[in-house]
């Protein structure tokens, strides 16, 4: 294990990006070593190798989600290239003046940006669900927005910062009914626990490979494909295209109309490898194991005076939260101590905003701490952590 | 004989840093000396100067470091534990009073930091120091902040401006810096840097030195033909100098000539205007133990104004002492 400024390391920072198991290494590795060959183009047989790997890889995930099919799921470069095809594909070509796209104040910036930029394009009017008292989404606010104008209804499944989770299936139900469409933002659930796509019944979702144990630079779109195949192109050149002239193109079927030029390869290959890990596990098992931890976090660290969790609480077997805390301390800057429990403790967790502005201008703070679980963390681990915060707190407040 | 770049050269060449921003370090680029026209004197002491402006520029000699600052690193440099070196910066924390709302503006806000941190910067024109206050909503960041502001308060400008910003280093923090907080520090630096040249700038004329000539203290076995000036009278440029450079270095022997007519229409002068290139010989038990280059910033120092009003354009400096005069003889 690794040592930080002298001490193990404790990793607690999960939601910002997970660790990879070997296995995952080695297909990188493999593909690298073994068989390195663009795909889709070539007859020889590095490239049909290769190009089985990589379909192959886009099928395990297709599987991991439940998908209908393998057509349905785009390679990107990440969650937020994914937000962005569908802003400017299906955004641009479906939305108009006075349309209107449902958001959260609690959203990632990669779930606001695209669509403050489809906005701004397209006149369509942005508006936001506010949080209970509980620090969950206001449901019944979100019911009360919905209306013959909507469109698009984009959230999150699991809030990267307060922990809280969404009914999905209910909120594309509420949607549907008024003719808006739903997209997912999964980046903090699919890591985490079994997601199906048809038992949501979205639209679209969206993940990256680098936070479930995956390489970065890897990402997917799920769309339901005659929405997929109603969209038009994102990036132009290689790979995207049937015949190419001079002065115009005809474009490919879905997934392909979306990849363009040479993809990440060899970490698709990846991305498959870090699935078929999570598999040998077991979805429901991690998401078991991580209900357990997420209620011992939330318990210990509730019991540090002066300390403010955001979000809901834990519920009784942990399962009305993620696997993590944002959190602050009376008096004590967030940074102050993550850096603290850096340098002194070699425990990894994170402060700032954690790409949410908006929510962390809501809840009228300037930035949170956020410790964030992962199946391979331990509650010896937590533990760690809480003591460490323990001494944190007490070395600053000496100095107040 | 070597020419110097006057201190507002330096000035123009820091400020070409911070408006465009560029990344490339200021400090080798003020070093370079710029040659006057009628540049054959300057060879040979214009290669010594150019080799002692590299190694200035290197920047890690704690010489270069004014006074407080080498002390505070002298502090650092004694705490090894990392958790007491953490105390000893919350101590630097400590030390700083809270800023007023109205100070917290953009312009005294430091960039790419991850904390808000606020620095102001003012120019004493009675002692012709800077002084700092600074305030900061995280703890670490404040102690860095605190450091640098009782390191480099009540320091000239000269010697603020010298700081190079792998000082850092020096205090042994690295450690207990994040990449992110290293940032920090850097721009903190930066931006201490750029105030103090703004308001530095933004200083009336007025300057120190302003007290009578101390005649008694001239050594009367020596020529010094152009020392008294005239007390009521209108006072030309040479005699300002002569007064400051009396004052300033108590020399043995001063002469200081105006060489104006020898140069050509430079910037912001018709040929030959007169009063605009002075050459100084200044020979003084001061001098005793300085490199040259310290030599000539001395000499600078004490013609600051003269030389940021911009009427003089350049000095050509002559510095000796006592004793270099007697085995040169």
């Amino acid at each position: 294990m690794q040592e930080v400024h002298g001490y193990k390391l404790v990793y607690l920072d999960n939601a910002a990006t997970s660790q990879k198991p070997a296995s995952v290494l080695k297909a990188l590795r493999d593909y690298y070593e073994g068989y390195n060959a663009n795909v889709h183009r070539g007859v020889h047989a590095l490239s049909a190798k290769a190009t089985d790997e990589y379909e192959l890889a886009r099928k395990k995930v297709a599987d991991f989600i439940n998908s209908p099919s393998d057509r349905d799921v785009v390679f990107t470069r990440n969650a937020s290239e994914a937000i962005n095809l569908v802003a400017y594909t299906w955004g641009l070509t479906n939305l108009k003046e006075g349309d209107e796209i449902v958001l959260s104040v609690a959203e990632h910036h990669s779930n606001l940006v695209p669509w403050q930029l489809v906005s701004q394009k397209t006149g369509a009017v942005l508006r936001f669900v506010d949080l209970t008292s509980e620090e969950t989404l206001d449901l019944e606010q979100l019911k009360g927005l919905l209306n013959e104008r909507t469109k698009l209804v984009s959230t999150f499944h699991v809030s990267n910062v307060l922990g809280c989770i969404n009914p999905i299936a209910d909120i594309v139900e509420w949607a549907h009914a008024v003719g808006a469409k739903v997209l997912v933002d999964a980046c903090q659930s699919v890591p985490h626990m079994a997601v199906d796509v048809q038992a949501l019944g979205a639209d679209f979702l969206v993940a990256s490979s680098h936070k479930m144990c995956g390489p970065t630079g890897m990402g997917f779109l799920w769309g339901k494909s005659e929405i997929l195949e109603s969209m038009p192109p994102f990036l132009g050149g290689g790979e995207m295209i049937v015949d190419v002239f001079l002065d115009r193109s005809t474009y490919a079927s879905p997934p392909s109309r979306f990849e363009a030029g040479t993809p990440a390869i060899g970490e698709a290959i990846g991305l498959g490898a870090a699935v078929d890990y999570l598999n040998r596990i077991g979805m429901d098992r991690i998401h078991e194991y991580e209900m357990e931890l997420s209620k011992y976090l939330y318990e210990s660290l509730s019991k540090i005076p002066s300390v403010k969790i955001y979000g809901p609480p834990a519920g009784s077997n942990g399962e009305r939260r993620a696997s993590l805390c944002a959190f602050n301390v009376e008096g004590i800057h967030a940074t102050d101590l993550s850096t603290f429990l850096d340098q002194q403790h070699g425990i990894a967790v994170r402060s700032g905003h954690h790409c949410t502005q908006p929510l962390h201008r809501y809840l009228g703070i300037n930035a949170s701490a956020r410790a964030s679980l992962y199946f391979y963390n331990t509650t010896d681990e937590v533990d760690t952590f809480i003591n460490g915060l323990k001494d944190t707190i007490d070395f600053f407040s000496a100095f107040k | 004989m070597a020419t110097a770049a006057p201190v507002m050269a330096m000035a123009a060449s820091m400020s070409r840093f911070f408006q465009d921003g560029s990344q490339a370090k200021p400090w080798v680029s003020t070093c370079c000396f710029r040659d006057l026209q009628g540049g054959s004197r300057s060879g040979a002491s214009r290669r010594l100067s150019c080799r002692a402006s590299s190694s200035w520029s290197q920047g890690a000699e704690r010489s270069e470091l004014p006074e407080k600052l080498q002390e505070i690193v002298r502090v650092f440099q004694g705490v090894t534990e990392p958790r007491a070196k953490c105390e000893q910066l919350l101590h630097y924390a400590a030390k700083l009073k809270p800023l007023a709302e109205e100070q917290k503006q953009p312009e005294n806000k430091v960039e790419g930091c991850v904390s808000k941190v606020y620095i102001v910067c003012e120019f004493n024109e009675a002692d012709g120091r800077v002084y700092f206050e600074a305030e900061s909503d995280v703890m670490l960041t404040k102690g860095l902040a605190g450091l640098l502001v009782e390191g480099l308060s009540g320091v000239t400008v000269e010697e603020v401006l010298k700081v190079t910003p792998d000082f850092v280093h020096m205090l042994g923090l690295k450690q207990s810096l994040t990449p992110s907080r290293s940032n920090g520090f850097l721009n903190m630096l930066k931006l201490i840097q750029k105030k103090t040249l703004q308001v530095y700038s933004n200083a009336t004329p007025t300057v120190a030195g302003n007290a009578t000539v101390p005649i008694t203290s001239i050594d009367p076995h020596n020529d010094l033909p152009h020392l008294t000036p005239s007390p009521g009278g209108p006072q030309t440029k040479k005699h300002l100098i002569e007064k400051k450079l009396t004052e300033g270095l108590t020399p043995v022997q001063l002469e200081v000539q105006d060489v104006s007519h020898e140069h050509a229409g430079h910037e912001g002068g018709p040929r030959g205007s007169p009063e605009t290139h002075f050459h100084v010989k200044v020979v003084s038990e001061q001098f005793q133990g300085r490199s040259l280059l310290k030599r000539h910033r001395l000499v600078y120092e004490l013609l600051q104004a003269e030389l940021r009003e911009g009427s003089v354009h350049a000095l050509s400096i002559c510095t000796k002492t006592p004793t270099e005069v007697a085995a040169q003889s």
